[in-house]
């Protein structure tokens, strides 16, 4: 009986070893698998004891040959370990890490989103004859050894709604949350809410969430990872890999596939080495604080273990968190730095519940934390100068700034108020004396009511704002003389338009029935700000190649060429009917106006400015085709960085307005687009999480075409409105008048 | 003479298309006449064929579709393009694209930036106010301010009550708006803000712009125009006379058209009609110099009974009622003035050959419009078949119509029921009239529609009207 159990826990070992090394063989594996099934009918004649140490020679070799092979694991791999069924599920760890547990928001297929669990768990710590309970909120996503319902742990928006909703619970109850991130992506459905809305929502909120947050990453799968990972701690399981899109996805974008063919498994190991997601290659570019070693070739839920150590790891990240916030640490700081050895971890009394202050310490912390990722994967040209001249200006406007909004503004205020007293106190006189002496006037016959005449016929003053009618921007579309078709022609009844006409006066709308024709960047610089307002920014902040990723500096080369810019983002200071404002654009040309580390980096720079100078702030979205999937998590650290950075700009006052043009998808409308309060699109915009191509693959839906169309997010709820292309300038300007921002520099 | 390198496509239909193909074959410049599936029988296909063959016609989808008259241009290797009245006469894109284009051509009309600036009519009114043209009294820009427009809509009030109106009435309009939508009257200041308001949300919801114009509302007018003619360069722009175009049906369309506008000698007005002419003759070429305007144009001005003139517009095109000017008008003392005919010639860049001098005026001219429509019931158009056409030839007539007369004619749905145009000469304002009524009894008109209804025409109503012609 034993015999056999133990044959068999071998044979089962072989068999995982065998799937994780899929495409490979090894033949030393294919040895011991070869001796097992040998073995196997020899086992009767012997006695007991004899047998079980065979069994034992051919385990010790096995776990060796394990270890080995642990060694070769590619990062394909490791994505194969994590997804594997046998992997360790959060079940398995809340029964193993914790001590008492309560699921909360659903069980099992009863739930909004079986793939999201959250529970109420509890740690106990015994430190003497004192025990405390903590109690933790735990959320993350459940694959449950491969049960069908759980969707692979692939979140709905609703799943993601229902984390939020506990983690402000937890805010609420003051308990540290523990986040288990084990997804391969979130689910791409745009419903009510849609993915990217929802998962901006969250990144938005947790920003804000003033309790301890740890995240533990297993498989951290892009935006639906991020939807639950802005930490304080952000551990990683040795094993696990955190990306920015699966191995496939960027091999199927690499590779230019479509329809039902694959990438090749190649492309697939290639695009996994390059885009820098294993635990050890994150640590390393500073995007996770520590590793939770795993045993060879990764845990399973008879790693005991392996539990012991993530039970400590977690303790070990939550006491850091709380201590480096709270006010008195000295002793227990220096005691938990004697504590070398892991299990004397809990001996160090320390309570997880933190005051206000430590609080309000905790999440500027949390947001200096992310300031300082992805500083190393742009390309910085500017020179030594520049960037004095640039330290210098923050310098001197931090002072202007607090003496002319801080001190002045409280000042002028005050005499404004008084001035407009003592005014309207004299009107009450004037007001009788010009009364009085008109009267005599018109009694005397000297005053008539002449110079109406004048005004009603004579030329008035032109209006201040005249129309922009020679445009200084010419679009190289309208060049050539052609005509071009509105794509409703059909349905519509429109005539064909001259191209010259077309993308020049008409600003690329068809006059029949308001369709958008896509328009360069250049034609709103040139027409929606004032002309000559224009003032660019940080354009030496350049796009690089931070993972080496194969073949791509020529490609980022070229771009750069072709759109003469540095990066998709570009970021300067205009104004808009005189309202001065601050505008971070992201530009379709460049790389489909994908978003990397120095895109980021410019638009919080932007952020920043705009939140000294007091200005609104346009994120002018020409077009964004997600994260750039060739930075690896250099590009998708910027989901949670520029949120964090808006989220200070919005919270200091800022009005923060996002404008779509055309094509926004991904990444970018799932966190620092998405979480704007005010939100339009023009016409010809489409918004969504995922494209079609993905969803089919995803979810095996064919969606309908007008599916991520800007009436279909409206009705979602995503955006505030609709706009003509030739009324954005008009329309900014009525929502810079009417729209939030209590501290902005012209209110 | 280069005229015969020049073939000018005619890119409308109809009696215009007519009056191009004459005065083209008069002028010894080729020409290609376009015509859509239903006009396939109307008098304008018809004569091309007998004037240019079958090369010089060329079957389109849509008069109004660019790309097609282009494309036949192209076709044909036309050099110019004459847009008519109507259809592309006043576009300027049109006008734009037909210069500037891969394989450009002359268009025949102002260039594109004069019928741009004169197309808009706040500009309109704003380039007249800096020369000193008189325009109606109110706003000359659109009012974006609520307590601006009150003190204009006040001023105007007390303007009005000033100058004696006993119903003084103000006009509010949205700036963006036309052909009727978003206009309302107000009687009394305290009637104004509502109605303000009222246009300026309906301005915004339907135009996206909330701008008003306040103006005064003018009440029996009589409706006058001032022919320019002028050559490309616009230095020199010469005027043909004035025109009183004030006989209209309810919907504002023209049906009599008489030349000169009035006639102080013959009539008895409650002004200095002279005066009147004399300004606004000076006060349209003041415009037309300012702007170069360079080919055939009409400057459109309301008088009021008082004896007011006021400048509504400018019409950059040649006009259908054209022929009642040429008629009173002689060039160095010759008549068979054509101004279609100078309209073409001058568009293809020849010199103007006159001067102001040597044009003079002589006797009345005046238009009828003969058309089918029911003048009993909101002048509602008539289709149907036209069996007969006919009239007895004068030398003081002139008869301008696409219908043929040797056959039936149907009436296409597709485009206005418009049948001829009659242009009648006299010494003066009597015979001109007299000789109007001989003709009207003398012309023969007859035909039935699908239902067997006979021929409707508004024959009788210009019957009505000549009575009191140029009366005021």
């Amino acid at each position: 009986m034993d015999i056999e159990k133990n044959l068999d826990s071998l044979s089962q070992r072989v068999a995982y070893a065998r799937d994780i090394m899929t495409p490979r063989t090894s033949e030393r594996l294919e040895a011991v698998s070869q001796e097992i099934a040998l073995l196997a009918p020899t086992l009767d004649h012997l006695d007991i004891d004899a047998a079980l140490d065979k069994i034992a020679a051919i385990s010790r070799k096995l776990s060796v040959l394990e270890e080995d092979l642990d060694q070769l694991l590619t990062p394909m791999d490791k994505v194969r370990v994590v997804r594997h069924p046998q992997r360790v599920c959060l079940k398995d760890i809340l029964e193993n890490v914790y001590d008492n547990y309560t699921e909360i928001g659903g069980r099992d297929e009863v739930s909004i989103d079986p793939g999201m669990l959250i529970a109420r768990a509890y740690i106990t710590r015994r430190v003497g004859k004192r025990v405390i309970h903590h109690s933790v909120m735990v959320v993350g996503q459940e694959k449950g050894h491969g049960q069908e319902f759980r969707n692979g742990g692939s979140i709905k928006p609703w799943g993601n709604a229902k984390a939020l909703k506990y983690m402000k619970v937890a805010a609420l109850e003051n308990i540290p949350i523990h986040a288990y991130v084990s997804t391969p992506g979130s689910y791409p459905i745009e419903d009510y809410p849609g993915a990217a809305q929802q998962i901006a929502e969250n990144i938005y909120e947790m920003a804000g969430l003033d309790v301890p947050i740890v995240a533990v990453f297993s498989e951290g799968g892009s935006g639906g990872a991020e939807a639950i990972a802005l930490a304080d701690r952000r551990l990683m399981f040795s094993h696990g890999y955190y990306s920015v899109i699966s191995p496939e996805g960027a091999a199927a974008i690499e590779g230019k596939v479509h329809g039902q063919s694959r990438a090749t498994p190649e492309l697939i190991e290639k695009c996994a080495k390059h885009q820098m997601i294993t635990a050890q290659d994150n640590l390393r570019n500073g995007y996770i604080d520590s590793i939770i070693e795993e045993p060879p070739l990764g845990a399973r839920n008879e790693h005991f273990d392996f539990f012991k150590r993530l039970r400590s790891d977690v303790i070990r990240a939550t006491d850091e968190v709380v201590l480096s916030v709270q006010g008195v640490s000295m002793l227990r700081k220096l005691a938990r730095r004697r504590a070398k050895r892991p299990e004397n971890v809990e001996d160090v009394l320390i309570r997880w519940e933190l005051d206000a202050k430590a609080r309000e310490k905790l999440t500027w912390k949390r947001y200096q934390k992310y300031m300082r990722m992805a500083r190393h994967a742009y390309i910085d040209k500017r020179g030594i100068w520049e960037k004095l001249a640039a330290k210098h200006m923050e310098f001197f406007y931090s002072i202007y700034t607090t003496l002319r909004y801080e001190i002045l503004k409280r000042y002028q205020k005050k005499l404004a108020r008084v001035a407009t007293d003592v005014t309207d106190e004299i009107h009450v006189v004037t007001s009788r004396m010009d009364r009085l002496t008109s009267q005599a006037l018109e009694k005397l016959g000297l005053l008539q009511g002449g110079g109406d005449h004048e005004a009603l016929t004579s030329l008035s003053a032109p209006a201040c704002d005249a129309r922009l009618s020679e445009c200084s921007y010419i679009s190289p579309k309208s060049l050539d003389d052609r005509e071009v078709s509105c794509p409703h022609a059909a349905e519509r009844g429109c005539l064909d338009i001259w191209a010259r006409d077309l993308f020049g006066e008409f600003g690329g709308v068809c006059p029949n029935c308001g369709y958008h024709f896509p328009m360069e960047y250049k034609w709103y610089m040139a027409n929606v700000f004032d002309r000559g307002s224009v003032r660019e920014f940080n354009q030496s902040i350049a796009a690089g190649n931070p993972t080496g990723f194969p073949k791509f500096d020529e490609r980022i080369k070229q771009a750069k060429e072709k759109t003469h810019l540095q990066s998709s983002c570009v970021t300067f200071n205009a104004s808009i009917l005189g309202i001065r404002l601050t505008c971070g654009m992201l530009v379709a040309d460049f790389r489909g106006g994908s978003v990397g580390a120095a895109e980021g980096e410019k638009f919080i720079r932007a952020l920043n400015l705009a939140r000294k100078r007091h200005q609104p702030f346009l994120a002018y979205i020409h077009g964004t085709a997600g994260i750039r999937i060739q930075e690896g998590v250099n590009g998708l650290i910027q989901m949670p960085r520029v949120t964090l950075a808006v989220r200070r700009y919005i919270e200091e006052g800022g009005l923060y307005i996002v404008l779509y043009d055309t094509n926004s998808y991904a990444g970018p409308v799932a966190s620092f687009l998405g979480c704007s309060p005010y939100q339009y699109a023009v016409r010809s915009a489409r918004i969504g999480f995922a494209g079609p191509g993905v969803i089919r693959e995803t979810t095996g839906m064919d969606i309908p075409p007008d599916y991520h169309s800007a009436y279909k997010a409206l009705s979602r709820g995503h955006i505030q409105d609709i706009w003509d292309r030739r009324d954005i300038r008009a329309n900014l300007h009525q929502a810079f008048l009417t729209m939030g921002g209590r501290n902005l520099y012209y209110r | 003479m280069t005229r015969d390198k020049h073939k000018v496509l005619i890119a409308n239909r109809g009696e215009i298309a007519v009056r191009i193909m004459q005065a083209c074959a008069e002028l010894g410049v080729g020409f290609v006449c376009v015509y859509t599936k239903e006009d396939a029988e109307s008098g304008h296909v018809s004569l091309a064929r007998s004037l240019g063959g079958e090369e010089a016609l060329v079957r389109i989808h849509n008069y109004l579709d660019a790309g097609d008259i282009l494309a036949a241009a192209d076709a044909t290797q036309a050099t110019a393009i004459h847009p008519g009245y109507g259809f592309f006469s006043e576009n300027y894109r049109f006008a734009r694209r037909v210069v500037e284009r891969s394989r450009p051509m002359m268009f025949i009309g102002p260039s594109w930036r004069v019928i741009r600036d004169l197309g808009d009519k706040i500009n309109t009114k704003r380039l007249a106010r800096g020369l000193g043209v008189p325009t109606v009294p109110g706003s000359d820009r659109a009012i974006y301010d609520e307590m601006e427009a009150e003190s204009i809509g006040q001023q105007l009030f007390n303007y009005q009550e000033k100058q004696g109106v006993t119903r003084p009435m103000v006009l509010v309009k949205a700036s963006a708006g036309g052909g009727g939508m978003g206009i309302d009257e107000v009687h009394s200041m305290n009637r104004f803000r509502q109605t303000y308001r009222r246009i300026r949300n309906y301005s915004q919801r339907q135009f996206n712009d909330p701008g008003v114009l306040i103006e005064q509302r003018i009440f029996n007018y009589n409706h006058l125009e001032v022919q320019i003619v002028s050559s490309r360069g616009g230095l020199d722009p010469i005027h043909f006379g004035t025109r009183n175009c004030s006989v209209q049906s309810p919907g504002r369309q023209k049906r009599i058209e008489t030349a000169p506008g009035f006639v102080p000698g013959s009539l008895n007005y409650a002004f200095d009609a002279r005066k009147v002419l004399d300004d606004i003759v000076r006060h349209s070429l003041s415009i037309a110099r300012e702007i170069n305007y360079d080919n055939v144009g009409t400057w459109e001005w309301i008088v009021t009974p008082k004896g007011e003139p006021f400048l509504m517009e400018v019409n950059t095109r040649i006009q259908v009622e054209n022929g009642v000017s040429a008629a009173i008008a002689r060039i160095k003392g010759q008549g068979e003035v054509n101004l279609i005919r100078e309209q073409i010639r001058l568009g293809l860049g020849e010199e103007q050959g006159y001067a102001q001098k040597d044009v003079s005026f002589e006797g009345v001219g005046i238009e009828y419009r003969i058309i089918a429509e029911d003048t009993q019931n909101r002048f509602a158009p008539w289709t149907g078949r036209i069996e007969t056409i006919a009239w007895t030839g004068q030398p003081w007539l002139k008869l301008h119509t696409h219908v043929p007369q040797d056959r039936a004619y149907q009436i296409p749905t597709e485009y206005d029921p418009n049948l001829a145009l009659a242009i009648i000469w006299g010494k003066d304002l009597e015979e001109a009239k007299a000789r109007g009524l001989a003709f009207l009894d003398d012309f023969k008109l007859a035909g039935a529609d699908a239902q067997g209804t006979e021929l409707k025409s508004n024959i009788a109503f210009l019957r009505e009207k000549t009575k009191d012609l140029l009366e005021f």
